[in-house]
């Protein structure tokens, strides 16, 4: 080796080791003032991280505010816990006028928002003006339609007047957005919240301590909650945008928990869960995940071809398949752990033959040498449209497509944008589409609502119903009643409907994840699906 | 000189024009209503009504004319309008977020320079040799390894497995190391091959020979000679690869969760939040414009014998 080369040799080595030991020093200052780097070293911290920032953290608007977050801040005057049964919060008590027109709520006495201040029925009505100032913006929950007035007749009694019967008002007023209380200092001057808010300050556990956008938030425990206070004193929720950097950040140590639905791939879940070095859960379901077949395209209208088509593929295959067991068959298009839907029905199960009979009986005959079944000279034909950005519609809608195909059903697959779907199950353009209810604690009155309701889509589906009238006379009975038991009967009979009429095709129940450090302790899912899952979450010795 | 730039300045006008159409037409010839997609975003229900009524608010019953006029007027403001998601100025939003881009696209041209620049020309000068080597496998890898994928392998290995960096956010300049890395690993690979074989071709040049004949140092040929000509042709090669540099942020802001402009056009995209989408398809194509225009300045900056009609005096 000549000296030249020698010498850079040497000085490249030397360059690398330096580069190593500056590396290797350099102290990571992980941005948010995590339990390490404060001076509290007794303090407990859990770090997770979301895929979108948490937003305005304004009680009363949408996006981009994340509702998980709002629901930390934010509380409502009824809770919804499992199993759709529902408690108090801010309400410790609540009575029901007869005409169930009226709802008169004792509020809990002694809540203080975090800043101190009194909760009292005067801001109920001043944040109950505030959400109805934006009525249209609402309209999409059913206690705003019909809701009349609403008064603070003392300072721990507030009452609401509705224009006419609604039996899901608790359950719309458990829900995260809109209905929850935002504290005076947080009101701008006109009082219009939709605009914006001066600051977030809520009666919940938590309180947002310091907040950088794009990058971090952490919220500490509200010094003034009435409630049971939490275990952990700090949370620091780190936005990260990618699923897969997220998996890293965990099994770095960065990150104590991944929660949510599809923040991570199915292949990451199951990788982490296989290293038996954290705890993965999956959640009860949080919604199913459906194929609506229209039945206002007249080869969908016969309730035969309806029936072939669910008969007519293997959804549990298929769902282990696509999802790799991390979704669940679903056999009834609402899942049993709402109120109300716990009904004994009729699963259609898979069975080739069958399908092909009840073509046969239709009238859908295979021609000879062909592979399409035809009747007066029409080929029996559907278009699938699919979301082009979801991979897992995507694969079952090819999975769906060979499998009818075998029938002799031919699928035509269109992939689209998001937006252009919505708009055409709303103008009802389509002959098959994967749709999603809302779950809870929107389910199971949101859902009934959508099937009478028209312009959402889901009703025209059901239009060549020869029971469609019926149907929607008993939603609206179910929706008005104030009969606890007739209710019950009226659900039953609307979910048997849909069940044998095979136009909502059930084909599995969407299910949370959750995968943590095994420190964590008593982590448990929330019954309402939007709701943070840190109530009891605890960090063991 | 003076004469040639203002004449390229002129000649910009009219694309930053045709820049403002093709952001214009981009919400007449996508399938989403703008209207529609502020309501959906918004998360209100669009009834006839409402969607009339945002559509009016919008302009967008306005006549094409009209309404491309007020774009330019609002444009020539740097009023992008309202982001669907946020209703705070798009403009504001950006403005904020901008800073984090440019200083991951600065660190990773500065860095591909640093590196590409001694790479390569040792690449010619000792051709075939080991550092060619290296540096032809550099840039196989460089230019074939897809960007997100390369970002994924560097926090495995430097921040899972070894501890050394974070593995996203921002703040330290710890967090700057890896997304450079993965940006600039690209460029590198362009650059060192352009300088390798622009710099073996002045070697072959006449007037190498006679400095050799003449005795001057090798190094002094190098330095003051060749590679002063060698280098144009990378300048050039910086202003077209800003497409490479763009496309980059974008997918390593999304992977290493850098808060800038490119990961808040990401979210954009998928909230179809079309004033957003709007203002970046026009910064993009500006910057275009104006990295041309500095390419082309700073190539009349070191050969003066290009004439006002672009090309090299005979």
């Amino acid at each position: 080796m000549s000296v030249r080369h020698r010498k850079t040799a040497t000085l490249t080595l030397v360059a690398i080791l330096l580069l190593s030991v500056i590396l290797g020093c350099a102290k990571q200052d992980n941005t948010p003032a995590s339990s390490s780097t404060d001076g509290a070293a007794n303090e407990k911290t859990i770090t997770l991280s979301w895929p979108r920032d948490i937003g305005t953290m304004n009680p009363h608007v949408y996006n981009p505010s994340q509702l998980f977050a709002q629901s930390m801040i934010y509380e409502p005057l009824v809770s919804y816990k499992q199993g759709g049964k529902l408690e108090p919060a801010l309400a410790e008590s609540w009575t029901i006028s007869k005409d169930g027109k009226t709802y008169t709520f004792k509020l809990r006495k002694g809540v203080k928002f975090s800043d101190g201040t009194p909760f009292n029925a005067a801001i109920v009505k001043k944040n109950f003006d505030a959400v109805m100032k934006n009525e249209k913006t609402h309209s999409w929950l059913g206690v705003v339609g019909v809701l009349d007035k609403t008064e603070a007749v003392d300072d721990s009694t507030f009452r609401m007047t509705l224009k006419e019967p609604y039996y899901p008002v608790l359950q719309d007023l458990s829900v995260v957005r809109p209905f929850r209380f935002l504290g005076e200092a947080g009101f701008p001057d006109d009082g219009d919240t939709s605009k914006g808010i001066k600051k977030p300050v809520g009666t919940g556990p938590w309180m947002l301590d310091e907040y950088k956008q794009d990058e971090y938030a952490t919220f500490k425990r509200n010094p003034n909650y009435w409630g049971t206070a939490p275990k952990i004193d700090k949370i620091i929720v780190k936005t990260i945008p990618d699923g897969e950097t997220r998996v890293m950040a965990f099994e770095k140590g960065d990150l104590d928990l991944i929660y949510g639905e599809g923040v991570i791939s199915l292949d990451a879940f199951k990788q982490l869960r296989d290293t038996n070095n954290y705890v993965t859960k999956l959640s009860e379901p949080v919604g199913t995940r459906s194929l609506l077949l229209n039945s206002s395209n007249p080869k969908l209208a016969d309730l035969r071809v309806r029936l072939a088509l669910q008969h007519g593929f293997n959804k549990q295959a298929m769902v282990e398949g696509v999802t790799s067991g991390l979704e669940e068959k679903a056999d009834t298009v609402l899942s049993k752990n709402y109120p109300y839907t716990n009904v004994d029905l009729q699963p259609v199960d898979y069975d080739v033959e069958k399908s092909k009979a009840l073509l046969d009986e239709a009238g859908w005959k295979l021609p000879a040498g062909g592979t399409v079944r035809e009747k007066d000279g029409q080929q029996l034909d559907f278009e699938l449209i699919f979301d082009k950005t979801d991979p897992i519609q995507k694969a079952m809608a090819e999975t769906i497509q060979a499998e009818w195909g075998e029938l002799g059903v031919k699928v035509n697959l269109t992939g689209l944008e998001l937006t252009v779907q919505i708009k055409r199950l709303r103008s009802n353009q389509f002959d098959l589409y994967f749709w999603y209810n809302y779950g809870a604690p929107y389910d199971p009155h949101s859902f009934i609502n959508v099937i009478a309701k028209k312009s959402f889509g889901i009703s025209e589906v059901l239009s060549a119903l020869p029971m469609k009238k019926d149907l929607d006379q008993q939603v609206h009975e179910a929706l008005s009643s104030t009969d606890e038991t007739k209710r019950q009967e009226l659900y039953a009979s609307i979910l048997k409907t849909l069940q044998e009429q095979s136009a909502i095709v059930p084909i599995s129940y969407i299910k949370k994840t959750a995968v943590y450090q095994k420190k964590i302790t008593n982590f448990v899912f929330p019954a309402n699906r939007d709701e943070n899952p840190f109530e009891g979450i605890e960090i063991g010795k | 000189m003076i004469s040639y730039i203002g004449k390229r300045m002129v000649a910009v006008i009219p694309i930053v024009l045709f820049a403002t159409l093709v952001t214009f037409a981009l919400i007449h010839i996508s399938p989403v209503d703008p209207a529609e997609a502020y309501l959906t975003a918004a998360h209100i229900y669009p009834t006839p009504e409402i969607l009339e009524q945002k559509r009016h608010e919008f302009g967008l019953d306005q006549p094409l004319l009209t309404q491309y006029i007020q774009t330019l007027q609002r444009i020539s403001r740097l009023d992008f309008g309202i982001s669907y998601l946020t209703n705070k100025p798009v403009w504001d939003e950006v403005k904020v977020r901008l800073p984090a881009t440019v200083e991951l696209a600065l660190s990773s041209m500065l860095l591909s320079i640093v590196v590409s620049i001694p790479l390569g020309v040792l690449a010619a000068i000792r051709k075939n040799g080991w550092i060619d080597m290296l540096s032809r496998g550099l840039s196989y890898f460089g230019a074939s390894i897809p960007q997100f994928w390369l970002g994924y392998l560097l926090i495995f290995f430097f921040s899972v497995k070894l501890d050394w960096l974070p593995v996203e956010g921002r703040g330290t300049w710890q967090h700057l190391v890896l997304p450079t890395l993965t940006l600039s690993l690209v460029l590198i690979a362009l650059y060192t091959r352009l300088l390798r074989s622009s710099v073996l071709e002045q070697l072959q040049e006449t007037y190498v020979q006679y400095a050799r004949t003449r005795g001057i140092r090798e190094r002094v040929i190098m330095l003051k000679h060749v590679l002063k000509i060698a280098i144009a042709p990378l300048i050039t090669g910086m202003g077209m690869n800003l497409g490479k540099l763009l496309t980059g942020t974008i997918i390593v802001e999304q992977v290493f969760s850098w808060p800038g402009f490119g990961r808040y056009f990401v979210e954009a995209i998928f909230n179809r939040d079309i004033p957003v989408i709007q203002c970046y398809v026009f910064l993009a194509a500006c910057l275009f414009i104006v990295c041309n225009l500095l390419v082309d300045l700073v190539h009349l900056y070191m050969d003066p014998r290009i004439s006002s009609k672009g090309r090299t005096e005979q």
